[in-house]
């Protein structure tokens, strides 16, 4: 018996069929179920920790279908929902594969139930309200008009005001004048009808990455160690490598999915940044990969199948090496950024982006090198000077000068003092006001009136709260200096006039 | 006694020992130089390189020294090098900057930056990069002290890169030297920069004094050399060149007084 705190009083979130049995409801008060069944046991429900379990709980699923997703419209779980388009045959036919997993999960000890229909809406309410079974096409609105309303997954209120209009049943609601219902509910409970009985389609998300192709095996033992799982692999990439070189494919992205005995699926992902089959190269990428693990692998009680799934797929023909043809080294570049952001993370292996702006820190970016840098790139400016080096966030230091607004003479960084005997400069960069996200003020607010006698004051109209562009806010003059051991730094001059600050922003070489 | 032949074919097999033991070390290293003039001559790839300066702060200096010899070996078939960091280190020394690389005359598209978030994470990556065939040099820029990078470390990246033919420059920051296994072993200095021609207040083009403390590679163990776009200059500190841009004075000139006639129309 589980209870949850809504608008500050307890009340019960879930019970047992024992608990049905005593009378008990969902959204009962729960000292009144204290009152009506003493000794009862009751925790407080955890939604996230439930969500968690049965997001897991739905991965498992995804042997019996690869479109799998929990249905979030009536509960945040609870629901799952299978898209067995062209799989029920694996099973021996729609009947026996619901009668499997139904038996399957009644044999883990869950109460179940499941219905097999040709819309989600249609099954959401016939495994909800009506007896397991599978529903045919043409049997769909005789077995729907026979249901309650609130096998519609709709909010307490609408069901509530359809029980108060005397509508009990599907087939009632169904034939009344759309607009008034409509105009009364809310789009949404038209929208649920329609998606019940088919006229409107109805999407899932499927929780995990739609694998195109796949490889996988099955163990008659569960294994556990992580070298095992990393053979299997490299034997599943050797298949799936295969049977895309004769399909004449390449793939971007590899998962790894490990079913485990306790109903979990570990997934793990690695990209490539070019289209590939090559499995040695697959399988170090997923080594790299499990040098990387933070708690997320435990095999458990083992590991009973595995799937190696390839997705972003694209056409790859077969080369051929030719004896004129000039080696470049791109390709093995690419894989060796794979490799090294398959261990590092993708954000370890970085290249330069160059950004149109003259903002120096915003000039050059820095993007994973797996992500192709786009061709299109703004256009670096070889004649400014700029330092070899530049720290990400600029440093305070103090300078003095030896006429006000003069070259800096000398300058303490890092509690450090220097004597800068050349310096060159300024260079002044103004702040991109486009970028500033603050509202020129074109026109000024009016003041307001002093009312008159005898009338009654206004409001002010709404003016919103027009802040000035400052275009002395961001101004930088920026010098490159040089102390007298030959050590050039590159620092600017933050603000104009009395309130500026000086800063070290890069070293040259 | 052994006969002459023997005592030939000992001496013979004494030689292939030597030979097998020290041919990455020396031996191979000494056929990479392209010539051995007085000059700075470019040491071909192949060779781990340390290059030490005394403070973190001359860390400018070291990246450019680095890249400067880098630049040397790239090529159609080795189009990138790579340069590595631990992520703490980026507000200590700062990160290469691409406009900068740009004007240093380094190409920043063939510069590829790895950020690793622990010593022996970096040291893996530098051994799988170097073994890359498409790589020209791997630029490793470690700061401080780091117990994982002893002998036997710096051992298994000297023999990485001599197989590889692709050259390793560790940038380290010290006074203090550790036993390792590198071919070359730079101190460099930041010297003052090039008189700019028509600005002598403004600094000018790099000087570096680079002293070779470990490597039989030159005759000369020590070079003041300037850098410009079209590569290294040999600026001997001894005597006078022909060079105009030797001829520059070693020190800057006193400030001029009347500095206030620069101000109204820049400052």
């Amino acid at each position: 018996m589980l209870y949850e705190r809504i608008k500050g009083g307890l009340r019960l979130a879930a019970i047992d069929a024992a608990a049905g049995q005593a009378g008990l409801s969902v959204g009962q008060n729960l000292a009144d179920a204290r009152a009506m069944v003493p000794g009862l046991t009751v925790r407080e429900i955890d939604r996230q920790l439930l969500e968690a379990i049965f997001a897991d709980f739905a991965d498992w699923h995804s042997n019996a279908s690869p479109l799998v997703a929990v249905m979030t419209d009536a509960s945040a779980f609870g629901d799952l929902v299978l898209d067995i388009t062209g799989v029920a045959h694996l099973f021996g036919g729609e009947r026996a594969m619901l009668r499997m997993l139904l038996t399957r999960l009644r044999d883990l000890g869950y109460a179940v139930s499941g219905a097999i229909a040709p819309t989600i809406g249609g099954a959401w309410a016939v495994s909800h309200f009506a007896r397991s079974q599978v529903v045919e096409p043409a049997d769909l609105e005789a077995i729907l008009d026979a249901l309650p309303v609130h096998a519609l997954r709709l909010t307490e209120q609408q069901i509530a005001g359809l029980v108060q209009m005397g509508l009990k049943t599907l087939g009632q609601l169904r034939l009344r004048p759309r607009k008034p219902l409509q105009a009364r509910f809310g789009a949404t409970l038209l929208l649920r009808l329609d998606q019940a009985y088919g006229i409107v389609e109805e999407r899932m998300t499927p929780r995990l990455p739609v694998a195109e192709r796949y490889a996988e095996r099955r163990f008659v033992d569960p294994i556990g160690l992580m070298d095992d799982v990393l053979l299997t692999a490299h034997d599943l990439a050797i298949q799936l490598g295969i049977r895309l070189e004769a399909e004449g494919l390449g793939g971007q992205a590899f998962h790894l999915f490990l079913y485990c005995v306790d109903h979990r699926v570990m997934t793990f992902s690695v990209n490539s940044s070019r289209l590939t089959r090559d499995p040695e190269h697959i399988t170090k990428l997923f080594s790299n990969r499990s040098e990387r693990l933070e708690g997320e692998y435990n095999a458990g009680f083992g590991i009973d199948m595995i799937r190696l799934a390839v997705s972003s797929l694209g056409e790859l023909d077969a080369v051929q090496l030719g004896a004129f043809a000039t080696y470049d080294g791109t390709e093995d570049l690419d894989q060796l950024q794979d490799r090294i952001s398959s261990r590092l993370g993708t954000m370890a292996v970085l290249r330069t982006q160059f950004v149109s702006s003259h903002i120096p820190e915003r000039a050059a970016r820095l993007v994973p090198a797996v992500a192709h840098v786009a061709a299109e790139q703004a256009s670096a400016r070889p004649e400014l000077v700029r330092p070899l080096r530049l720290l990400p966030v600029p440093e305070p230091i103090a300078i003095n000068a030896e006429v006000p607004d003069g070259l800096p003479a000398s300058m303490i960084w890092r509690r450090v003092s220097y004597r800068l005997t050349k310096a060159s400069g300024p260079e002044r960069l103004g702040a991109e006001w486009w970028r500033t996200g603050q509202r020129l003020q074109l026109v000024p607010p009016e003041k307001p009136k002093k009312p008159e006698p005898g009338e009654k004051q206004e409001p002010p109209p709404y003016v919103p709260d027009l802040v000035l562009f400052n275009p002395d806010a961001g101004t930088r003059d920026y010098y490159m200096a040089e102390d007298a051991e030959g050590r050039r730094f590159w620092i600017y001059r933050q603000g104009l006039y009395s309130e500026t600050s000086w800063y070290l922003h890069g070293f040259f070489a | 006694m052994a006969s002459p032949d023997h005592q030939q074919r000992i001496a013979a097999l004494r030689d292939t020992i030597a030979d097998i033991e020290r041919k990455p070390a020396l031996a191979e290293a000494r056929a990479l130089v392209e010539n051995e003039t007085t000059g700075f001559a470019l040491p071909k790839g192949g060779l781990l390189q340390e290059v030490f300066t005394d403070e973190r702060r001359h860390a400018g200096a070291a990246l450019g020294f680095a890249l400067a010899q880098a630049r040397s070996l790239l090529n159609r078939q080795r189009p990138a090098v790579i340069y590595l960091q631990l992520l703490k280190d980026s507000q200590e020394v700062g990160l290469p900057y691409g406009p900068g690389l740009l004007s240093f005359g380094f190409d920043p598209g063939a510069l590829v930056l790895v950020r690793a978030a622990s010593m022996a994470e970096l040291l893996w990556a530098v051994e799988e990069a170097v073994a890359c065939r498409a790589v020209a040099a791997v630029v490793a820029d470690i700061a401080g002290h780091q117990k994982i990078l002893d002998f036997t470390a710096s051992r298994r990246l000297s023999l990485r890169a001599a197989s590889a033919g692709s050259s390793i420059f560790l940038l380290r920051y010290g006074t203090w030297r550790e036993a390792s296994a590198a071919h070359l072993r730079w101190r460099l200095t930041p010297m003052l920069s090039v008189r700019k021609r028509f600005d002598p207040l403004a600094p000018g083009a790099p000087r570096w004094r680079a002293q070779l403390e470990k490597g039989a590679l030159f005759k000369q163990t020590e070079w003041l050399l300037g850098w410009s776009k079209n590569g290294f200059t040999t600026l001997d500190a001894g005597r006078r060149h022909a060079n105009s841009v030797a001829a520059a004075p070693p020190f800057p000139l006193a400030l001029p007084a009347n500095m206030a006639n620069r101000l109204p129309e820049t400052a």
